[in-house]
């Protein structure tokens, strides 16, 4: 060996000397680091630690905690809900009998005797919880019942269900949406599609509140970027988030024209039905139907039990391909208890009901539109959106422009309200962590149980509130 | 409710180099390989060194240095995908036990090679030429870099 050695060219004794020093010191004089870790000296720490101001564990109260400001205080600007019935079409709220407007109960499905007789029964069967994930002993015959109702219903391959109508989406989206994936979202859409867009730490570009000219040039300044970089663009997943009826605006998205932008640019679509099902469509299945659009265009449609079906969870649907991916990868799906049994019977109540009686989503349809119109003769008053919406937003026409302002001037328009027998509400956001906030509105949710009377009757009395509110506003502005 | 919370699930990608006996039998892996090539009646001692130790670079290359990704779901949003196996391995730790034996048997592979090929000039540039292809991207300072852009996406 000491032969070969010697006798070996100069380089390469170089090269193999060279080789015997890096293993040596890779051996002997390494020590094992984290790329990305910092080392702090003793100093550098106690700096730290006397840097470090400890926060309180409760931060103080800010205007918009009026509840937990003033318990025991009853101002009329700082609202207190204090319900002493049942949530209905009527509610007691702070002593006040009061038609309710105020509750997302579109079909009336809370108070439905049927409902609580199946409700009691399954509760009678299978007690209260599940026990467990669904893939961990969690899975009770009513949940595979619910998730073939649902399927049916919406005409898809395959429904899935979650324990929580907010977690359904937040999990859904960060499923499909990975580091260096692009979400398309419009600006608008609701808190837990915000959350979900944040678990998924892709790249996010928010269009316009249904402007579909804005999501294009989104689209466009994508597919240029793309041709830059094929490479880069294989292995970019490209999805369109969008709500079908906009939870904070109470408008339809236009689906006929976002279906072209998707097939053109070749984008997934999920969107999200939380308002939409079981309201909107001649049979409740949503905007797809709405517009006579094949339900195998959307990707992924996610949904809520929680408004029109008055029961708890969510669910998505869509191709198997698609929706079986979330049962190993939904987060909400593996890790939370899977929904109370007596809550999916509830919801496979509903659906049932909804199916066989169909004039309940006529009157609320008719209703709707009939409250729209008459709110919007409302002197004083601005409504927006879709007229089949069953939740409409009520802004002052002569709005200050300032947020607080027009908050506490339509917080006296409801309390007034609820003192003459209408409950109203104005929607509430978490202010810092909201990405958009809309103008302070009243909120207006129609039930298919009122009848028109009762409509004209309520209308009369927030006309004449309004009138009576802005009156001393502007005397006092004088 | 466990949104918005990415739960730091193991990536096996990370740790299955650690486990018992696992350096054993990548040493035995390459033994029998080699003397099954070792046993071709056409191939001289020298080439059948030179073809072993090509045999091993590339495909250390391609498992370590070219794959990205795991095939398993770890919950980190997609982190590991862009980053080789080799990036991922004890979780990005460097000079950890495990790299330094991967470092190593290449190195001593190549010391074989040339002893049983007597420096010849043509095995040496070969040899040293693959064995380079292996220990440059091992090294800390190039960790998540792509030069070029090689295999960046």
């Amino acid at each position: 060996m000491i032969q070969a050695f010697i006798h070996a060219p100069r380089y390469h004794v170089l090269v193999e000397i060279a080789l015997v020093i890096w293993i040596l010191r890779l051996l002997f004089f390494t020590k094992s680091y984290r790329s990305e870790r910092t080392v702090l000296t003793e100093k550098e720490k106690e700096d730290l630690i006397e840097d470090w101001q400890p926060e309180p564990l409760a931060p103080p109260l800010s205007e918009s905690d009026a509840a937990l400001l003033n318990v025991n205080e009853r101002i009329v600007d700082r609202h207190i809900w204090e319900f002493c019935s049942k949530i209905g079409k009527h509610v007691t709220v702070n002593g006040h009998e009061c038609l309710n407007l105020a509750s997302m109960n579109f079909l009336a499905m809370n108070e439905d005797p049927l409902i609580e007789e199946d409700a009691v029964a399954s509760l009678r069967k299978y007690g209260v919880g599940s026990c467990g994930p669904r893939g961990f002993y969690g899975t009770v015959d009513v949940h595979l019942f619910l998730e073939e109702a649902l399927q049916k219903f919406m005409g898809c391959e395959e429904a899935i269900i979650y324990s929580y109508g907010f977690s359904t989406v937040a999990s859904a989206i960060p499923a499909y949406s990975k580091r260096g994936d692009i979400l398309y979202a419009d600006e608008s859409v609701h808190f837990a599609i915000q959350k979900g867009i944040q678990a998924s730490r892709s790249r996010v570009r928010y269009f316009k509140h249904n402007d579909m000219d804005d999501l294009e040039r989104l689209l466009q300044e994508q597919e240029r970027e793309d041709q830059r970089n094929p490479k880069k663009a294989k292995v970019t997943r490209k999805f369109i988030l969008v709500e079908g009826l906009s939870m904070k605006h109470g408008d339809l998205c236009p689906l006929p024209k976002l279906v072209e932008l998707k097939n053109k640019y070749r984008v997934r679509v999920f969107m999200d039905e939380s308002l939409s099902f079981g309201t909107i469509g001649k049979t409740g299945k949503g905007v797809t139907e709405f517009y006579n659009i094949d339900v195998t265009e959307i990707d992924l449609i996610t949904g809520s039990l929680e408004y029109a079906l008055g029961s708890v969870g969510g669910f998505c649907v869509g191709k198997s391909y698609v929706v079986d991916h979330q049962r190993l990868s939904g987060l909400g799906y593996c890790f939370s208890a899977s929904n109370p049994p007596m809550l999916s019977q509830a919801a496979i109540t509903a659906l049932q009901i909804l199916q066989d009686k169909p004039e309940k989503l006529e009157r609320l349809q008719e209703n709707s539109k009939w409250m729209h119109r008459q709110l919007a003769q409302i002197d004083g008053l601005k409504v927006s959106g879709e007229a089949i919406s069953p939740i409409i937003y009520v802004q002052l026409s002569d709005a200050t422009g300032q947020t607080g302002v027009d908050r506490a001037l339509l917080q006296r328009i409801v309390s007034e309200c609820e003192i003459q027998g209408i409950a109203l509400t104005c929607p509430a956001f978490l202010d810092d962590e909201e990405l958009f906030v809309p103008p302070p509105s009243i909120r207006v949710a129609v039930n298919c149980d009122l009848t028109k009377e009762e409509i004209d009757e309520a209308i009369r009395i927030i006309q004449n509130v309004v009138r009576d509110v802005l009156s001393t506003r502007d005397a006092f502005a004088q | 409710m466990n949104v918005g919370v990415v739960p730091n699930g193991p990536n096996p990608n990370a740790t299955y180099f650690n486990s018992k006996g696992m350096w054993l039998t990548y040493v035995m892996v390459v033994a029998f390989i080699h003397y099954i090539i070792l046993s071709l009646p056409w191939l001289t001692v020298a080439w059948a060194w030179t073809v072993t130790n090509i045999i091993h670079n590339a495909v250390m290359y391609l498992i370590l240095h070219l794959s990205k990704g795991t095939p398993f779901e770890t919950a980190d949003q997609g982190q590991s995908r862009f980053r080789t196996v080799w990036e991922q391995l004890d979780y990005g730790v460097q000079y950890s036990p495990t790299k330094k034996f991967l470092t190593v048997v290449p190195i001593v592979l190549f010391f074989l090679a040339s002893f049983y090929t007597q420096s010849a000039a043509l095995h040496f540039g070969i040899n040293t030429v693959s064995l380079l292809t292996v220990i440059l991207p091992k090294l800390p300072m190039f960790h998540g870099v792509r030069i070029f852009g090689i295999n960046k996406y």
